[in-house]
This record gives C-alpha cells, sequence and structure tokens, in this order.
C-alpha cells in the first residue's frame, strides 16, 4: 500500500470482487421471488388449410391471447420474451414445435395485454400430418434478469383439433 | 505514507467498499431498482477510491522515527550475536 499505483490497483480489484458477489446476491434474491402470471390462449377460427406446392400442410389461424405477466417481473427483471408454440405429435417424431407468435415484454406496465392475431409466422408441417390431428398451444416465457442466469417457464393448453380438410 | 497509514487506509478500503455494497444493496432492494443500487455502488467506490488512492495528511500523523546510525548499528550487532547463539542452541538439540 506504499504507492499510488499499488493502492488503485487493490481498491479496484477488491471493489470489482465486491461488485461480482453484490451481482450473485441480486440474482440469489430472484429466487425468492414468487410470480403467478394469468394466461389463456385459444383458436378463434382457422382461417385456412392448404397444401404447399412442395407437399406440405400449411395452418392459417387466429388466435385469442390473453395474459398478465406483471407478477413475473422482479426488481432484477430486464425483459421477457414470450412465444406461442403449436405443439403435436405425428407417428414419425414425437416432438414436433412450430412457433407462431413472439413478443418481447420490456416492463411491467406493458406486461398486461389481451390480442387477436393471426399467426405471425406460417404454421407449416414437414409432411401432411396435420389434417385432423390433435394440437397443443403453449406459452412459453424467457425471463432475462439484468445479473444472473435466464430461465424458461411455459403453460400448455391442450385439446386443440385441426379440421380433416 | 507511512506503516501506520498504510494499515489504516487497507482497512479504511475494506470496510468503505462493504459498507457501500450493503447501503446499495438495502436501497435498491428497497426501491425495487437494481439500476439504482449500481449508481449507489458505483459512487461508493469511487469515493473509496479519492479516499484511499491520494496521500491525505492523516496518513502521515505518525511518522516512523528512524534510530540513529550508531544505535542501529550497536541493536544490530547485539541481534546479530542473539541469531548466532540461537542457531548453535538450535544445532546443538538437533544432534542429541
Amino acid at each position: 500500500m506504499h504507492s499510488y499505483a499499488l493502492r488503485v490497483n487493490t481498491a479496484v480489484t477488491l471493489a470489482i470482487m465486491v461488485l461480482a458477489v453484490l451481482c450473485s446476491f441480486v440474482s440469489l434474491s430472484d429466487h425468492f421471488h414468487a410470480s403467478s402470471p394469468h394466461v389463456h390462449l385459444e383458436v378463434l377460427s382457422i382461417d385456412a388449410f392448404q397444401r404447399q406446392k412442395a407437399g406440405n400442410d400449411e395452418v392459417w389461424l387466429t388466435l385469442n391471447i390473453s395474459a398478465d405477466f406483471s407478477s413475473v417481473f422482479s426488481w432484477n427483471t430486464k425483459q421477457l420474451f414470450i412465444f406461442v408454440a403449436a405443439e403435436y405429435v405425428t407417428p414419425k417424431n414425437v416432438v414436433n414445435q412450430v412457433s407462431l407468435w413472439d413478443a418481447i415484454l420490456v416492463s411491467k406496465n406493458h406486461a398486461k395485454f389481451s390480442i387477436k392475431t393471426r399467426n405471425k409466422y406460417s404454421f407449416v408441417d414437414q409432411g401432411n400430418n396435420l389434417r385432423g390431428s390433435d394440437f397443443n398451444l403453449t406459452m412459453y416465457w424467457h425471463v432475462m434478469p439484468l445479473t444472473g442466469a435466464m430461465y424458461t417457464e411455459k403453460q400448455v393448453f391442450s385439446g386443440f383439433r385441426l379440421p380433416t380438410e | 505514507m507511512n506503516w501506520e497509514g498504510q494499515k489504516l487506509v487497507e482497512e479504511l478500503m475494506q470496510y468503505l467498499l462493504l459498507a457501500s455494497a450493503l447501503i446499495s444493496f438495502s436501497t435498491g432492494f428497497g426501491f425495487s431498482s437494481v439500476k439504482l443500487m449500481f449508481l449507489i455502488y458505483a459512487s461508493g467506490a469511487l469515493l473509496t477510491l479519492l479516499i484511499t488512492v491520494p496521500d491525505w495528511p492523516f496518513y502521515n500523523r505518525r511518522p516512523l522515527v528512524w534510530l540513529d546510525a550508531k544505535v542501529a548499528e550497536a541493536s544490530n550487532s547485539r541481534l546479530l550475536k542473539a541469531k548466532v547463539a540461537a542457531q548453535q542452541k538450535a544445532s546443538k538439540t538437533m544432534k542429541k
């Protein structure tokens, strides 16, 4: 501690170490944050069902998405990335997921919404397994914190059925 | 900066940083703002740098008093003798 350079070095090193500990405590505090988001997904109508030139099934539908994610925001939440995926089972593949719609929620004040929308991204199967099949709609939300690890949660809505033609 | 000052500066550095960490965490948590926590901690760290880096006069309040050259020599030779004696004693006990 006898020279300026040594004191600067020690002070800055210690300050950064304490900052790292502080950040981990902030991240730890998120474990005590209880969230109870309300999500509701429904299919209002199947608007079109077509076979693409390549032979793949494509569906256009209108969704009603209403959700209240404001309780998910803790003091350490930067933003939420939410997306709705259609999930179904085919004889060939057990897990098929197609992302239909997504959004980024940047603040607690904009975390409550209700919209009617066409699927933002096309709902296409690799083949023609969609006709008459059951599918789930799942709301996923990725919670992106300011410090710490990102985590994902989901809520599944099942029991939707596509028409046979 | 003398020995006492160096001891003081090290303690001050640790306590100031720890205190700013505690204050910033509790204030940030209270106001639910991580940004506020970072701002308070950053200002605490800057204050710590300002207090600990320059050689302020209060770090030199108890200057080191140097011994007179002759006194130092005498005490050095006494120390040297004592050290040699201790080593001899140690080697004897080792032989036993």
